[in-house]
This record gives structure tokens, C-alpha cells and sequence, in this order.
């Protein structure tokens, strides 16, 4: 699983040059005068580059880890390549539908009870009612029997675990050839992890493409066949997942 | 531009979603959801009718039945009050969404705008009631105006989806930005002609009305339902400002979105 050449066929994701520059400072100040009047902002801002110059493609099928220490800008790459921060400089070409299991309960509405928002979030990732219909028992089936008694209660009395459970379970069904996974499945009791782990092994075996953020080693192999090694911001290894996890171990901590 | 307008007419299936779902969170509470966006134009049209018509005896300062006047004007007003407060927090409100949902970002802008627009048709049939009572008493009578009324509704979507684009991603970039919408919309209440007429403004302080694209919406909300002429010039005027704050919105939203997703 090596790099592959740039124009393949089944290339799904194609990322050139990619950086992504980030204030220091957690708000960068901006006057309302200088927005609207499109000025520079006069006020000298220190920056730094998240992500900087990074290339790689992706093939269909592949299962890519993304290793790093924290800050190393694993989180910015995975976020660019949901197409949910854009890159100021170099492009992202993604060809197919993504599933992003990021901020998995965002679309969820305590007012609201879980059935209507297990419709409301499916819809917002392209679900349409019908689509939800027939696939309504088999998420509710993943979340668990907890979740099934209070399908119709308002979300805001669920457990914490509870509502990732369900965010994990209408997210993978969505049927998006590439799935994104920011350390989700750090969440959840022990039964329901294994779950979600049978659940993951299930789609990649359907030949959908993988791309995972996650500190843990043994998760990063279960998975993983391929690994990009970020280091502040810089992609400093693409190889077989060993050998990156090997590199990352190595790495004289900074 | 173009092409970005045409993702989102792609995606119209997730605006229709997203509006469903804000009607049904201010419905989910109590059914009272609905009377509410009835009661407040209509207490306010009566406080205004009472201080107005009954103590201070100036019923002619809109045009005659004064609180049918009140309602149309107050109906509107409420509409644009809440789409602009909204929209401005539109980002801000929705941000782990927008965090995590690749969509044209500008849907969060135009739902707000589409799902406070039903609430203002919601409530029309309000308009409808009190415009009858006045007809079967002779007071008013409708007249061929009234087709005006849907471009109204047009122009005034149109005039808030450019209001709104420049409000939302300036809101996340500058934090004080909410503030000075609060005030400029108290202000903006009482420079538009909703509880008084434009043709009782005289001399050079009739154009300035000009200025206001809420003047001409006003009229041509308003032309059907009174006898009184209406003022084109403000109505041309509100078309192109309006037109002109939807496409300045347009490309100030798509400047700010790169440095708005790294904010929020």
C-alpha cells in the first residue's frame, strides 16, 4: 500500500500541497470596519501552519491510520478532508461521499425525541425518509435495548453514552464509500466498542475506504493497513502501518 | 457563484429537513407555539393602536383602519426582526454542525430565512380575518394592489438572504457584532413606516426614507389593502438595495468561509 501513482483510476482521494494556517491567538481580532471594507487587519497576528504542504492520494479500499502526537495536525487533515475546513493553499479532491463520524451528536436536538432526530440527522447526510424508514430498526437494533425504550422520549434525558451510541449507529449506516473517524471509538462501555469494531471491520470488508484518527496502537492495527505519520503539520512518513507506528514510536519525543 | 447556487438547489432536500426541523422544535414544546407568533404582532399592534388612536388621538398617522395598518406593518417587521437576529447568530447556533457536516454553508443562513418566512405565512391568515371584519363593515375595500403582495414576499427574502450572509460570518469573526444589530434593528423599527405612513414624512426626509429598502416593502405590502397611492420611488429603490445586499452578502459570505470554519 505504498504511494500510488497520482492519476490512478481508482484514486478517491487526492490531496496536493495542502496547508492550512492558523492563528495563535484563540480569536483573531477583527474590527467590523475592516471585514466589510475588506482592509488587512492592521493588528500583527502571530501564525502558525497546522497542516503544511501535505500531498498523498488515497485508493478505493484503502485503510489509512493517521499517527502523530498531539498538535501534529491529524484532527486539521481529517477535518480538510470532510471538506469542513478549507485549505489555503494546495487542493483536496475527494470523489465520493464521506461519512464523517466527527462531533458525532452535532445534529442531534435534546428537544426533540431520538426517533425524530435519528430522521433529522440521516437527512441531513443525504438520507431521505423512505432510506430511513427501512434501515430505522437495524439503528436502533446497534444502539442497544436502553436506547429502544426511550426511543420516543425527548434526547435530552439520554446518557452521554447513550447519544454517541446512537450518532455511531445512524452515521455507519449511511451508505458514503469513505468513512472518517476521529477517535469515536475512545466512547462507549466495553460491549458496545467490540460492537462498533465488528461494525467498522463489516464496512472495510465491503470495500469502503477508511480513514482513522486514533492514539491507540492496537487500534491503529486492527484497522489500519497503510499509515501517514504527521508531525507538526508536516507529513514526515506514508508507508505500511507498521512501519509508521515503528517511526512514530522512535521519534525522539519534542 | 454560479456553481455554488446550484449545489445548493442540490441539496434542497436537506433545506426542507432543516426547516422541518425548526418548526417542529418551536412547536415540540406546547401546540401554544403557533398562537405565539400570532400574539406578539397583534399585542403590539394593539399597544400601538391604544397609544396612538385612543390617547394621543392621531389615528391618521397611518393610513385609515389604522390597526389594520398596524397589523400588516407589525407582521412584516416581525419577520424581518427575527430572520435578521437569527441570521446573524446562524453559524454561531448551528456550530458543531457546521463542524461536522460538509454542506454548502450557506443553507444555514437560508434555512433561517425560509423557516421564519413559513412562520410569517403561518400567520397571514391573522391579516386575513382582520381584513375581512373590516370589509363586511365597508371600512376597507381591496383593490387590483394586492398583486403585489408575493413580490413583496419575494423582495423581502431576498433583502434579508443578503443581510443575513454578511451578518453570519461577521458575527463569528467579531464577537460584538450581535450587539450592534440589536440596536441598529430598535432603530431601524422606528425609521421604517410601520406605525406611521411615508407620505407623512415631507421635504428631504422623504428620500432618506428612500434609503431604506423596508419602505418601499411596505408599500407594496400595503397598496392592496388602502386607497392611498403608493410611492414607486422607494419601491425601485428597495428592488435594487435589496438585490444589492443579496449579492454583496453572497460574495462576503463566500470570502469570510474559509477563516469562519477555522473559528468555529
Amino acid at each position: 500500500m505504498a504511494a500510488q501513482p497520482l492519476t490512478g483510476a481508482d484514486t478517491v482521494i487526492e490531496v496536493n500541497g495542502v496547508g492550512i494556517e492558523f492563528y495563535r491567538s484563540r480569536r483573531r481580532k477583527l474590527s467590523l470596519r475592516e471585514m466589510v471594507l475588506r482592509r488587512e487587519s492592521t493588528a500583527p497576528t502571530e501564525t502558525f501552519w497546522a497542516l503544511d504542504d501535505v500531498s498523498f492520494t488515497v485508493t478505493r479500499g484503502d485503510a489509512v491510520g493517521l499517527v502523530g502526537s498531539n498538535g501534529g495536525g491529524k484532527s486539521t487533515l481529517l477535518r480538510t478532508v470532510a471538506g469542513v475546513l478549507i485549505p489555503d493553499t494546495g487542493t483536496v479532491d475527494v470523489r465520493q461521499g464521506v461519512a464523517p463520524l466527527i462531533e458525532l451528536t452535532g445534529g442531534f436536538l435534546g428537544e426533540l425525541t431520538a426517533r425524530e432526530n435519528v430522521y433529522l440527522t440521516a437527512g441531513l447526510h443525504g438520507l431521505s425518509k423512505e432510506q430511513v424508514d427501512e434501515r430505522f430498526e437495524e439503528i436502533v437494533d446497534f444502539a442497544g435495548p436502553q436506547v429502544r425504550q426511550g426511543i420516543d422520549m425527548p434526547f435530552r434525558h439520554f446518557s452521554s453514552g447513550m447519544q454517541v451510541r446512537l450518532g455511531f449507529a445512524v452515521i455507519t449506516t449511511l451508505d458514503e464509500p469513505i468513512i472518517l473517524v476521529d477517535e469515536v471509538l475512545a466512547v462507549g462501555d466495553k460491549d458496545f466498542r467490540e460492537k462498533c469494531y465488528l461494525r467498522m471491520e463489516k464496512l472495510l470488508e465491503s470495500g469502503r475506504t477508511l480513514f482513522l484518527v486514533s492514539h491507540s496502537e492496537a487500534d491503529l492495527r486492527r484497522f489500519c493497513t497503510r499509515g501517514l505519520y504527521l508531525k507538526s503539520g508536516r507529513l514526515v512518513g506514508d508507508g505500511p502501518i507498521e512501519d509508521i507506528i515503528e517511526a512514530y514510536n522512535d521519534a525522539p519525543a519534542t | 457563484m454560479l456553481k455554488r447556487y446550484r449545489l445548493i438547489w442540490e441539496r434542497r432536500a436537506i433545506l426542507d429537513t432543516l426547516v422541518r426541523r425548526d418548526l417542529r422544535v418551536r412547536y415540540a414544546r406546547s401546540w401554544l407555539g403557533y398562537l405565539w407568533t400570532i400574539i406578539d404582532p397583534l399585542s403590539m399592534a394593539l399597544i400601538y393602536f391604544v397609544v396612538f388612536a385612543l390617547i394621543f388621538k392621531r389615528p391618521d398617522a397611518g393610513y385609515h383602519p389604522y390597526f389594520l395598518f398596524l397589523v400588516i406593518g407589525l407582521l412584516v417587521w416581525q419577520w424581518f426582526n427575527a430572520s435578521i437576529n437569527e441570521t446573524s447568530r446562524a453559524l454561531l447556533a448551528e456550530a458543531k454542525l457546521v463542524r461536522s457536516t460538509n454542506l454548502p454553508r450557506e443553507l444555514w443562513v437560508i434555512r433561517v430565512v425560509l423557516a421564519k418566512g413559513l412562520e410569517f405565512l403561518l400567520s397571514l391568515p391573522v391579516l386575513v380575518v382582520i381584513a375581512l371584519i373590516y370589509m363586511i363593515t365597508g371600512t376597507t375595500h381591496l383593490n387590483w394592489r394586492l398583486i403585489m403582495f408575493p413580490f413583496a414576499i419575494v423582495l423581502q427574502a431576498f433583502l434579508q438572504l443578503g443581510i443575513g450572509m454578511l451578518l453570519a460570518p461577521t458575527t463569528v469573526l467579531a464577537d460584538d457584532t450581535i450587539r450592534v444589530v440589536r440596536i441598529f434593528l430598535r432603530m431601524l423599527f422606528y425609521a421604517t413606516p410601520i406605525i406611521y405612513a411615508l407620505n407623512l414624512v415631507n421635504g428631504w426626509a422623504a428620500h432618506l426614507f428612500w434609503l431604506n429598502p423596508l419602505s418601499g416593502i411596505m408599500e407594496m405590502y400595503r397598496a392592496g389593502f388602502f386607497p392611498e397611492s403608493v410611492a414607486r420611488g422607494p419601491i425601485v429603490t428597495s428592488i435594487i438595495i435589496s438585490v444589492g445586499f443579496f449579492i454583496w452578502g453572497a460574495y462576503t459570505f463566500a470570502r469570510l468561509e474559509r477563516a469562519v470554519l477555522k473559528e468555529i
